[in-house]
């Protein structure tokens, strides 16, 4: 990762990330409504909803909050920066780490009984999927002897093929992460499934709005996540990327319709479960290949 | 000069005990604590300008007589021990000290008398390290100890206990000297003395307080150390046996493959001063003892002086029976230590249990023994020094002004103890979050896990971290709660104190913002020297030096750490006006205090206490696994130890 791209990976993902990912969470929000047989808003509804919020009156709890939810969302735009810039894994995990703990710490921060319970279940969240990441990132390091995300695009076959089973891993945490049902428990965009509002009981206006764009952004990173695994050494890589994306991203919707949301017993046990299994069989694979 | 400056280190604090014994003077004793921790913290500092950058360097000294001192103290411990355990009926204890003694005496004057030896003394960067850490977070706990004290000897005399500070301070000031010549020690039998007085101040300081508890848990330690002690005494033997009575000499056979005996023995007694499953009960008993000996035994010096010799010996690990079996206990003390702090509700065991963590975490990075892994540990070794230090004398504060040590009642801190709280909340990001030390240290740790394919160490990592996390972000999230306008309690903490909590968090953040120089021109040219100066040619694999993390990165996270610290610096200045009330379901009462109106018509204040996921994590479920776990490991790795030297292996 050199400077330079680091700095036009930052304009490119500051500005594109949010466009692209209001656009998915439109046609998330078709999508649901088509598999519920609704006809559901317009597309562009959550750009609507996050420009309405924008320009309401301020009403905060405490004037930390407003300050957590924004080095959260900052953080994750770094995040995603040095992901886009080709940068280390690791250091893109660690400073996604760092805005999910503003965002808990925000939370916190007011002190309301359900926004506490929200953050401590998003706490329960992040042990859930935190070992999987870090071993995806170890991984990576084993079939490419390198950190440095950007390498795939100098392979000759795309990393799933070496690492299917941490592929799989992938997208069983992906689910937690994009706060899809099953695993939607800190909070959910599902009405019916809601404890109050969860982790964001007490964000409203302008606060709100930076959780809705930071949502944008990480949907962005984590489906880049999926992305590393499928490009390789060629321009004619990125059509099977975006349709292999494409697919995963309408596998999530539709696993958010179709259960419900789990107790986080459930979820800490099987999100380990998946990770040990996927992963240990995985590295042996590795090993078994050479 | 450098010599003095040695000779300052060892012998003045134990000069400063001796009048600190004497004083019973409250305002004099201040001025004695201070100018002796200054004066510590110069020579320190001294210390380093001289050799924090330079090879290692034998300061020319004979010492025939200090032998002779180190045999005498060495007795006089174990005589200390014997009385002790004969008046509080503990039989374990007067056995161990008697074999102890035994063993000592007849290795000094059956083996060690007449060997030659060549450098007694020596100073190396990581000993500058040490004595840095030793001296200025050591001596800072020291100052912080005189207004800790204050408020403690006033609950004491509340329930008509005799004024032991004189006691207490002396100790204080012995433990550091004994600290400073085990970083210092080239001779083996010397490091083994020093050793021997951190068990026996350490003993004392638990006991401190002279409840059955405190009796009890002191006791706990002495047993547990002196079994190390044993360990370390048996390994002494061994190596008098094959001519080798010099730390550096040691290493150098061990870099060849040689010694496995007694380098399994010594990492016993390094498992026991480190506190690793199965010793970490005393650690966590030592609890019980004022806030200010937890943070001295606890970060910066006794289980520092455990992990301290095993980075030592690192090139000695590696791919060998015994370097597996240090990265396995490490490992799976970390894991386990992990995953029982969730568990805990009190901040100290919390802290202890972090601790022990830690410490694991070093031990396995000494065993896996590439330079990459022992870069790692340095810098986990420097940045628990720092934070844990920060957070322990935080803790001992707001237990005092808000009279519990629990989590749960740290609700609200934030506006209690304005800036005790933010300072707690330091030290807590500095323990588990990027872009500060121990963070990257981890990282650090797993790249060199990756590059030595130590595969099950990594899911430990892995899953440890995760447990890591929740515990940590969950007791930051209650400090950090605002709610309502309690009066600040923080007006009435002594200046001693503050001065020491400002200084740790100033090291904290020098330190993380530093973190890039400090590797490049402190911690790597180090390890260059090391391996030039103590190793022999011939031990190829240590490989090439260079820092384990990009400069870049590092660049990346101390930039980080900078923007965090303008933020927050901005955002505690701004002015402070909520505008609304939390939602409570429309039927508030009193939304400052979280109260509504029940279905009876009643006031009920709404509570919420944290998940300590005890059914999975308590100490009842994990700790029985983790000690079996532990202990097997410890047997399998002596018995191969032996059986490699028999050549069964």
């Amino acid at each position: 990762m050199t400077g330079l791209s680091f700095v036009f990976s930052l304009v490119g993902f500051g500005v594109l990330a949010p466009v692209i990912g209001c656009l998915l969470a439109g046609i998330d929000r078709k999508l649901t409504a088509r598999l519920q047989g609704r006809v559901g808003p317009p597309l562009l509804q959550p750009w609507y909803d996050v420009r309405k919020l924008i320009v309401k009156q301020s009403a905060q709890v405490n004037s930390y909050q407003a300050f957590y939810v924004c080095m959260s969302l900052v953080l994750a735009v770094l995040a995603g920066a040095f992901f886009f810039a080709g940068g280390n894994f690791l250091l893109v995990v660690f400073v996604l780490t760092l805005s999910t703990l503003f965002f808990i710490i925000a939370a916190y921060s007011t002190r309301s009984p359900y926004a506490e319970l929200g953050a401590e279940r998003e706490i329960a969240q992040v042990m859930s999927y935190e070992p999987m990441v870090i071993l995806i990132s170890i991984a990576f390091y084993f079939a490419l002897r390198t950190f440095d995300t950007g390498v795939v695009f100098s392979l000759d076959r795309p990393l799933i093929l070496s690492l299917p089973l941490v592929f799989v891993g992938l997208l069983f945490i992906l689910t937690i992460k994009l706060r899809k049902s099953p695993f939607d428990l800190s909070y959910s965009h599902h009405a019916h499934q809601e404890l109050v509002k969860g982790i964001t009981t007490e964000m409203s206006g302008r606060t709100l709005a930076m959780v809705e764009v930071m949502h944008w952004y990480e949907s962005i990173l984590f489906l880049g996540w999926v992305g590393l695994f499928l490009v390789w050494g060629s321009w004619f890589a990125l059509i099977p990327a975006i349709i292999g994306i494409s697919a995963v991203y309408f596998l999530e919707v539709f696993i958010d319709n179709n259960f419900a949301r789990v107790k986080w017993q459930s979820m800490l046990k099987w999100s380990w479960v998946v990770t040990l299994v996927c992963c240990s069989l995985n590295i042996v694979l590795l090993y078994w290949l050479g | 000069m450098g010599m003095v400056n040695l000779a300052f280190l060892i012998v003045f604090p134990v000069v400063a005990a001796g009048v600190l014994l004497l004083v019973r003077n409250n305002r004099a004793r201040s001025v004695v604590v201070i100018v002796s921790a200054a004066a510590i913290m110069i020579a320190s500092a001294w210390l380093a300008v001289g050799h924090l950058f330079s090879e290692t360097w034998y300061p020319p000294f004979e010492g025939e007589w200090v032998t002779i001192l180190t045999l005498v103290i060495d007795v006089l411990c174990c005589a200390y021990i014997i009385v002790k355990g004969i008046r509080h009926k503990k039989p374990l204890a007067v056995a161990l000290a008697a074999v102890q003694t035994v063993i000592i005496v007849a290795f000094e004057l059956l083996i060690a008398h007449g060997m030659t030896i060549e450098n007694n003394l020596y100073v190396d960067g990581l000993s500058v390290i040490m004595t840095l850490i030793i001296g200025v977070i050591g001596g800072g706990i020291c100052i912080y100890a005189l207004g800790y004290m204050h408020d403690f000897q006033v609950h004491e005399d509340d329930n008509d206990k005799p004024d032991r500070r004189p006691v207490f301070f002396a100790l204080m000031f012995v433990f550091l000297s004994a600290m400073f010549a085990i970083v210092f020690s080239n001779n083996l039998t010397w490091l083994l003395c020093a050793w021997e007085v951190t068990t026996v101040c350490s003993f004392a300081l638990i006991g401190y307080t002279r409840t059955p508890e405190a009796i009890d848990n002191s006791f706990r330690q002495i047993v547990m150390n002196l079994i190390g002690g044993l360990a370390f005494a048996l390994a002494l033997v061994y190596l008098g046996y094959s001519g080798i009575l010099e730390l550096d000499k040691l290493i150098a056979q061990g870099a060849l493959g040689g010694l496995v005996i007694p380098l399994a023995l010594l990492a016993v007694a390094a498992f026991t001063k480190a506190a690793q499953v199965p010793f970490q009960s005393w650690l966590l008993g030592a609890m019980v003892a004022p806030t200010p000996t937890s943070a001295l035994l606890h970060s910066s010096t006794m289980v520092k002086a455990g992990v301290f010799l095993l980075i030592k010996l690192a090139p000695c690990f590696g791919w060998s029976y015994n370097g597996i079996m240090v990265v396995l206990v490490g490992g799976f003390t970390f894991l386990f230590c992990s995953f029982l702090a969730v568990s805990q509700s009190n901040a100290k065991r919390v802290l202890a249990y972090s601790t022990v963590a830690n410490l694991g975490l070093i031990v396995a990075c000494a065993g896996v023994g590439t330079p990459e892994a022992v870069w790692a540990a340095i810098f986990l070794l420097i940045f628990h020094a720092a934070a844990k230090s920060l957070l322990f004398l935080c803790v001992g504060t707001a237990e005092h002004h808000i009279g519990s040590r629990d989590i749960e009642d740290m609700d609200n801190l934030f506006v209690r103890m304005p800036i005790l709280a933010r300072l707690m909340a330091l030290g807590m990001l500095c323990m588990f979050i990027a872009p500060f030390g121990m963070l990257i240290s981890k990282w650090a740790t797993i790249v060199s896990l990756v590059n030595t394919d130590n595969i099950l160490l990594l899911f430990i990592l892995a899953f440890g971290s995760a447990a890591t996390f929740m515990f940590w972000a969950k007791w930051l999230g209650k400090v950090l709660a605002i709610a309502q306008q309690d009066p600040d309690v923080e007006k009435t903490v002594h200046p001693s104190e503050w001065f020491s909590l400002a200084l740790m968090a100033a090291l904290v953040l020098l330190l993380s913002v530093g973190f890039p120089f400090l590797s490049e021109f402190v911690v790597v040219p180090y390890l260059a020297h090391f391996a030039a100066d103590i190793l022999p040619g011939t031990t190829v694999w240590w490989g090439s030096i260079s820092a384990t993390i990009d400069f870049d990165n590092l660049i990346i996270m101390a930039v980080i750490v900078l923007a965090l610290i303008a933020a927050f610096a901005v955002q505690f200045t701004r002015p402070k006006k909520p505008t609304a009330s939390v939602y409570l379901a429309g039927v508030a009462l009193d939304a400052e205090k979280r109260t509504y109106r029940n279905s009876l018509n009643g006031e009920t204040q709404t509570t919420q206490r944290n998940w300590y996921l005890d059914g999975w994590l308590g100490e009842k479920t994990l700790e029985p696994i983790a000690n079996i776990i532990s202990i097997l490991l410890i047997a399998v790795g002596l018995a191969c130890s032996l059986l490699v030297t028999g050549g069964v292996l």
